[in-house]
């Protein structure tokens, strides 16, 4: 009975300097929160200066003469030393102010009189504006594809850690096999030719409605499904035969609700870990899948901004990515520190 | 390889997908309530916008098809391979050449542009002398020019004190967008919008697409269709599912194997037209090896051109000259070097590399994602040359990275050859020739070579067409062919599809297209 | 953790068979059944057609042969030939070969790739979780700095800084992909250090270095080694959104992910091109499952013998 004391001793300790206890936790995360993104900001500013690609050539375009570059150069301010940059881009970011797109004209406003000194700067569309826009559209994709993810998961991974070795864990492993197998942009493909073209149930090229996120979700999910599936089945056979599970029917308790009650509470840790994690993976998927489908969400506004060099908006996806996952992550720990008070945090 | 419908069953079928049912109402977006009318036109574009609306600040092509929507012009060149040099009057009701250095324009009266400002004389000559600045990044002109305004509606245009003919503005009459001249007044409007005299005004931009509705005031008429939504979709494939399922009125820039699918389907129609555009082998003329013009011969020896076209099947045709067949002075080059090892390895010997060796290591650069089968024929290419004995090493680079290292640059372009490819929408053929290969500009090889220069200044210099013409195509394509300062690899084809509902759009041979005809039910 | 247990179970040779090991017997029950067989059986043929196959035939898998291109698989379609039995690619080479050779590379990028991450990984995880405190924090913060930045940024510094090649896609990939180990080693640590068998070291004098070397990891690390087959498998797949964005490995060498990534425009007409790698990859992890869940089975039952 080893693991329970420890879990009641835990309870015991939460209830009572727990909101002491999480309020502290909260401010030393976002804290070091807020460093981490000082960090990372610092490190995909730099790193894109690395990259391939003057900016200042590629909005006047190729044929401009050298003056001309070197003019806008100037203008844009590149020149100056990295950190000096850096920091008027930091100094501009605390006033909401992501910069300008080097090409994506705003929408549609005409600017009126030439009140502007600046004329490449303030016609662009604002980085922030162009995000804030794109992202329920993305946050409507990813939110779907891991609710048709976990419903693909569920069945097929609690099945396969309930049965060790039983066809049911064969059958989790060929089809986390299969869908690992099946490229993004070959389902997607595959997919849309089919539903779209042939069959005509459900559009997907573009976006109109919400029936448009469906087929992109689905992919989506087919693509993160075998690592659901996989930490569901490993750590709920691992559960299934720790102590305090297996004396479980010896107190009366039926096998439904000690896999409700206990397996999965347990095997949602490592499931959270998961996903504070596999946001990677699903963010990858997205930028192909948004592409493929022509899904005006965040994903195609990097791609095209990957490819057209934009870098302020690369720059300004980046570190709004990165405040999400740093943010995801500190929910996961606490997340994880209320289902299991063992962890420390 | 004919793809059918037991193949694909077959394919999903391979990929476990079940495949159930046949094929059901295609049209299931549309609602039948509004078949009978006219619906905007969906087009998808292959290429970004660069954001800036000012004609004179870019020279991408996606958004010189925009252009073509909303901007008039001073007349249309359709560009037919066998009339190459017809011309149709648009903005002007005639064009005359007065002297060497003066060309007359009539212009059409009553015409508005968008803004609602009518369109004269001033306009031309706003337009004219501003786009033909040289620090305009377009560099659409063959030099500067003054505009004299005899009278509201008319206009010429005068190159005297800047030393070459008016004539050269003839065909490029057909390619230059007319703007307000309150615009040109006030650039930062300008770049802000477009506003031209076209059949279709801009009303804004929403995400990827460009929202254009029917300009009632056309000079040709009201067009029937309400609308054109303009819209950037990179990747070929989502074009083609997109027309296939119906998102999709009209997509641009198919590729062989997707001609063949939609072809092989109902309901669409697939326009098929020899391009302005040739594609081309760059070499950095600019620094070694290929500075030594026998070494360039060796390689365009040694390239089999006609496999190339087998592997771009239908958006490739062959050409032998440096500027398309439908442009002015287009010729078959009789010295066009030829697939020919032998001749290769001799050249290759005379350069001081007998069988390639003692050659460095030569970088042939390529993008991938706009042009078709860039990577797949450059594959080939790469082969042939190894073949030869040159240690070729392949990069294919999406296009920015591409882009970022296509032009010439003091000390020659990075790399030793590059592919790219050349689109003017209007006949003249110095806006290749004289673009690339004259010392003054040398875009991408960075050639000087004193000879090309004084033959090319020869061509420009001459006013009589058809004399111009014998020039082009007895002493330039000639010489080119013995200098390869660049190989033409093939003329492009320009392949769009459409829904057979889509009728009466004209299509240009660089993508420009005319919809002010255009029914879309 | 069971694993512990069973290892020392193991290493307790059972008096009535003393001439073979465990382990032994472990694999002598594990070959008599067939599934472990099948499996074994197809692995060792695609060792094979990995590894030998591309030097024995006279068939160049950079040879392109265009007059011959988009030839379907055999006995799919029409134009197939006994020469290519996967079919030719869009320039006329043969699939066959370019598959198998291409499992090679992706194999190898795969698991450089995961080794790379394992390594990195796990080492910071373990000593973030078992150290805890102060060293806890730095690491798991860098960990955070570094999940939290894009692959794409470091694709297209990385690899348009370079030109991309292997190992230069390892890096991306592994960069990308080495908190995820940090994360679960730390949270695998933190459950076993509290552990009698670990505070009874640590009363015994061991050094950090020495616990977390001789007990945490092997602790730790068969779980792990366990997922990280299906990470290899992701891995070979993903590699190919590089391609698709144009950063890919340049030709002619041919990974799946290159293959997938050039065969996508051809899907609707050739199918086989960019589908033939995800059956290569999907038979391949079929015969390492069956041989897999046969040895868990074997152990199952030689564990159960012995107690």
């Amino acid at each position: 009975m080893k693991a329970r004391r420890i879990r009641s001793a835990g309870r015991l300790n939460t209830k009572g300097v727990g909101e002491l206890y999480l309020l502290n936790f909260l401010i030393r995360r976002f804290l070091q929160g807020a460093v981490v993104l000082l960090i990372v900001s610092f490190a995909i500013f730099a790193l894109l200066r690395v990259v391939p690609g003057d900016p200042a050539r590629l909005i006047v375009g190729g044929m401009a003469p050298d003056e001309v570059v070197v003019q806008k150069a100037e203008e844009l301010g590149l020149n100056d030393p990295l950190a000096v940059q850096y920091l008027r881009y930091l100094g501009d970011f605390s006033r909401g102010d992501l910069g300008n797109s080097f090409f994506r004209p705003k929408s549609g406003a005409t600017v009126g009189a030439a009140a502007y000194d600046d004329p490449s700067r303030d016609e662009r569309a604002e980085v922030l504006d162009l995000i804030i826009e794109r992202i329920p559209l993305t946050l409507q994709l990813a939110g779907l594809s891991v609710v048709f993810a976990l419903i693909i998961s569920f069945p097929l991974g609690v099945a396969a850690g309930l049965n060790p070795g039983k066809w049911q864990d064969r059958l989790a492993f060929f089809s986390g096999s299969i869908f690992v197998s099946l490229p993004n942009f070959w389902l997607g493909i595959v997919l849309a030719q089919l539903f779209s073209v042939r069959l005509g149930i459900l559009p997907s090229i573009g976006y109109k409605g919400f029936e448009y996120t469906i087929l992109p979700a689905l992919v989506l999910a087919i693509g993160i499904s075998p690592f659901i599936i996989r930490t569901l089945s490993v750590s709920i056979a691992q559960i299934m035969r720790e102590e305090f599970i297996t004396v479980a029917p010896l107190r009366g308790l039926g096998q439904a609700r000690i896999v409700c009650a206990h397996a999965i509470r347990n095997a949602s840790i490592p499931l959270l870990n998961l996903f504070g994690i596999q946001l990677g993976m699903l963010l990858g998927g997205v930028l192909v899948v948004e592409l493929i489908f022509d899904y005006p969400g965040l994903g195609r506004l990097t791609i095209n901004a990957v490819l057209q060099r934009d870098f302020p908006i690369i720059q300004g996806v980046a570190i709004f990515i990165s405040a999400i996952f740093v943010f995801i992550n500190i929910a996961v720990d606490l997340a994880a520190s209320f289902i299991d008070p063992r962890l420390e945090y | 390889m004919k793809f059918d419908r037991r193949q694909f069953l077959k394919s999903s079928a391979m990929a476990s997908v079940v495949l159930s049912g046949s094929m059901i109402n295609r049209g299931f977006f549309s609602s039948s309530a509004f078949a009978a009318q006219n619906k905007p036109i969906n087009f998808l574009s292959a290429e970004n916008l660069t954001g800036n609306w000012d004609p004179t600040s870019h020279t991408t092509l996606g958004q010189i098809n925009l252009e073509s929507f909303v901007f008039g012009y001073l007349t249309r060149a359709p560009m037919t391979p066998e009339y190459p040099d017809e011309i149709v009057y648009e903005l002007a009701e005639s064009m005359t050449l007065i002297d060497e250095h003066t060309l007359e324009f009539k212009l059409r009266k009553g015409v508005k542009f968008h803004s609602g400002e009518p369109f004269t004389a001033n306009d031309v000559k706003a337009t004219f002398e501003y786009a033909s600045q040289p620090d305009r990044p377009a560099a659409w002109y063959p030099g500067q020019c003054r505009v004299d305004v005899i009278d509201d509606h008319t206009a010429h245009v005068n190159t005297k004190e800047f030393g070459y003919p008016a004539s050269l503005f003839w065909f490029l009459s057909a390619f230059l967008p007319i703007m307000s001249a309150k615009d040109v007044a006030d650039t930062k409007t300008l770049s802000s919008r477009p506003n031209g005299t076209g059949a279709f005004k801009f009303v804004k931009q929403d995400g990827n697409t460009t929202v254009l509705e029917a300009n009632p005031d056309f000079l040709g008429g009201t067009p029937k269709v309400p609308g054109i939504n303009f819209t950037f979709v990179g990747d070929a494939t989502t074009r083609m599912l997109s027309l296939l399922s119906g998102e999709a009125d009209i997509i641009e820039r198919l590729e062989g194997e997707q001609v063949e699918t939609i072809s092989g389907k109902e309901g669409f129609v697939v326009n098929e037209a020899v391009s302005v555009e040739n594609k081309y082998l760059w070499f950095r003329c600019s620094k070694p090896p290929f500075n030594d013009w026998r070494l360039r011969r060796a390689v365009a020896h040694a390239i089999d051109r006609d496999l190339i076209l087998e592997v771009l099947g239908v958006s490739g045709t062959p050409s032998n000259a440096w500027v398309s067949p439908v442009k002015f002075g287009y010729v078959d080059t009789p010295n066009y070097p030829k697939y020919d090892p032998e001749l290769c390895q001799k050249f290759l010997a005379e350069a001081g590399f007998p069988g390639g060796r003692g050659l460095p290591k030569l970088e042939y650069i390529t993008s991938v994602g706009f042009y078709p089968k860039t990577k797949e024929y450059g594959e080939v290419i790469t082969a042939m040359l190894q073949e030869q004995g040159f240690d070729v090493e392949f990069s294919a680079m999406e296009i920015a990275a591409w882009a970022d290292r296509l032009y010439d640059r003091p000390g020659g372009g990075p790399g030793h050859m590059i592919d790219c490819g050349w689109a003017t929408g209007s006949p003249e053929p110095d806006l290749v020739l004289r673009t690339h290969f004259h010392s003054s500009s040398k875009r991408i090889c960075g050639i000087e070579d004193p000879e090309l220069d004084a033959v090319l200044d020869k061509e420009r210099g001459t006013t009589d067409p058809d004399q111009r013409r014998r020039v082009i195509q007895y002493e330039v394509m000639p010489m080119l062919a013995d200098k390869v300062p660049s190989l033409s690899l093939f003329t492009s084809v320009f392949i769009h599809a459409m829904r057979e509902g889509l009728e009466g759009i004209y299509i240009y041979p660089n993508g420009m297209m005319d919809a002010s005809e255009a029914a879309n039910t | 953790m069971s694993d512990v247990h069973a290892i020392q179970h193991l290493e307790t040779p059972h008096p009535s068979q003393p001439k073979l090991t465990p382990t032994q017997r472990m694999l002598r029950e594990a070959w008599s059944s067939s599934a472990f067989r099948v499996g074994f059986f197809i692995f060792v043929l695609l060792l094979f057609g990995a590894l030998i196959y591309p030097e024995l035939t006279s068939i160049d898998p950079t040879k392109m042969n265009v007059r011959a291109r988009l030839m379907p698989p055999m006995f799919l379609g029409e134009g197939w030939s006994w020469v290519h039995p996967l079919g030719t690619d869009q320039l006329g080479r043969d699939l066959l070969l370019r598959c198998l050779v291409g499992l090679r590379y992706s194999v190898l990028i795969g698991c450089a790739t995961v080794v790379l991450m394992f390594f990195v990984g796990c080492g910071l995880g373990l000593v973030s979780g078992f150290k805890g405190g102060f060293t806890d924090t730095i690491i798991m913060r860098v960990t955070d700095a570094q999940l939290s930045i894009p692959m794409i940024i470091l694709a297209i510094t990385i690899l348009g800084v370079s030109r991309p090649t292997v190992p230069a896609i390892i890096l991306v990939l592994g960069l990308s992909g080495w908190p995820l180990y940090a994360r679960v080693a730390r949270s695998a640590a933190l459950a076993e250090k509290g552990k009698e068998y670990i505070k009874g070291e640590r009363v015994l004098g061991a050094s950090d270095l020495r616990i977390i070397l001789r007990f945490l990891a092997p602790a730790i690390l068969p779980p792990i080694a366990f997922v990280a087959v299906l990470d290899v498998a992701s891995i070979m797949i993903f590699e190919s959104i590089l391609g698709f964005i144009g950063l890919g490995i340049q030709p002619p060498t041919p990974t799946f992910g290159n293959i997938i990534a050039d065969g996508r425009k051809y899907l609707i007409n050739a199918w086989w091109i960019a589908t033939m790698p995800g059956m290569f990859l999907l038979i391949t992890l079929t015969s390492l499952n069956l041989m897999g869940s046969a040895m868990e089975s074997a152990r199952n039952s030689v564990l159960k013998g012995a107690a």
